[in-house]
């Protein structure tokens, strides 16, 4: 077992809230720079970057980055979960799941920013014409068990803010939905409120939510791993019960 | 229908006294949401938005969907940092006692519409 470091929402310039200076190559780069093992492409209710982000990090190069593709997605209640996938492919096919329930609110697309699919050379090579922060059909409890029958992890994002979180949309924590794990936002961290969501028993993590190249890495989680990859992660937080991850 | 005479007509609390409504600005129309996914497709531009949700990311839909101001209801008040986001961006904000439904109806007597999906 190896201690990696890893940062485990991080969005590429496909998600509109997200700077077009998020192409694949420049994500892998300041995760690099940031000294992470291990990062997680999580865009709006898509995978349409995870693959490339993959190939670049795949690529020769001394200290590369793993990379886990993900999904953040947008449930009906409009509750943001981080769904993390053991590969590339399963990523895809949970993402056509999720876009096919989407509204294609057309307009409201252009009202936030681009929606920038791209290369492993950071080409533009199309367009997301739907609003990927959108909400999708799937209720919560649905989404999280989609998630599981997929093979994936569902973390409940940032659950320390009042917007898109489990407790700012629903004003509770479901019992009966199983999250792998809990993040705590950069915020949060700094405001130490992970205290309050540790008696929910769960793994609780810290992960940096960067919409910017420079927020990369700079709230992140400490994993004792066999290996920086999803099968590890996954084998540690169905162990970890109520530990928390801590940037120390 | 300008800003002045909605806030007069329905007794709102202004909560920006920083941005006086200006009775040269006509407001479009009106919608009604707490999703703000929905609210940023749907919210009509120099319109009004009437909302019991008072955290940060209103502003922030508010401004890209152009909305002119927002009606918090049910006496719900955002926070100051929410409050002085909102003074930067150039959005008004409102507060009333009453319920969304009856803020709505309000606004409808008014004359004001929604959008249509």
């Amino acid at each position: 077992m190896k201690r990696f470091a890893a940062d485990l929402h991080v969005h590429t310039a496909l998600s509109p809230c997200a700077d077009d200076a998020l192409t694949p190559p420049a994500v892998v780069l300041a995760a690099m720079d940031a000294g992470l093992d291990l990062i997680a492409i999580c865009d709006h209710n898509t995978a349409g970057n995870a693959a490339a982000v993959q190939e670049v990090a795949d690529g020769p190069g001394e200290g590369r980055v793993a990379v886990i593709p993900g999904i953040e997605i947008t449930t009906a209640e409009e509750v943001h979960v981080v769904a993390l996938f053991p590969d590339t492919a399963t990523a895809a096919a949970a993402a056509a799941a999720v876009l096919a329930g989407l509204p294609s609110y057309e307009a409201g697309a252009r009202r936030l920013g681009r929606q920038l699919l791209m290369n492993g050379d950071g080409d533009i090579v199309g367009e997301e014409s739907k609003m990927l922060s959108a909400a999708s059909l799937f209720p919560l409890a649905q989404a999280v068990a989609y998630v599981h029958r997929c093979g994936g992890l569902a973390i409940a994002a940032h659950v320390d803010r009042p917007s898109f979180s489990v407790c700012g949309q629903l004003g509770f924590f479901p019992p009966d939905v199983r999250f792998d794990a809990i993040e705590i936002s950069a915020a949060g961290h700094d405001q130490g409120r992970d205290a309050e969501f540790r008696v929910l028993g769960l793994p609780l993590i810290f992960a940096s939510d960067s919409h910017s190249l420079d927020e990369i890495g700079a709230t992140r989680s400490y994993f004792e791993l066999e290996a920086p990859d999803f099968h590890g992660l996954a084998r540690a937080l169905r162990n970890a019960g109520g530990r928390t991850y801590g940037i120390a | 229908m300008n800003l002045k005479e909605v806030m007069d007509k329905l007794g709102l609390e202004l909560l920006t006294p920083e941005l006086p409504p200006d009775p040269a600005r006509e407001v479009a129309g009106a919608y009604v949401s707490d999703l703000l996914s929905d609210v940023l497709a749907h919210g009509p531009e120099d319109g009004l938005l009437v909302t019991v949700q008072v955290h940060m990311n209103v502003v922030a839909v508010s401004v890209h969907a152009g909305l002119a101001g927002v009606i918090f209801a049910m006496g719900r008040r955002p926070e100051d940092s929410v409050r002085a986001k909102a003074v930067e961006e150039g959005v008004t904000l409102f507060a009333s006692n009453e319920s969304a439904f009856d803020v709505v109806g309000r606004l409808y007597a008014l004359g004001l519409r929604g959008s249509r999906a």
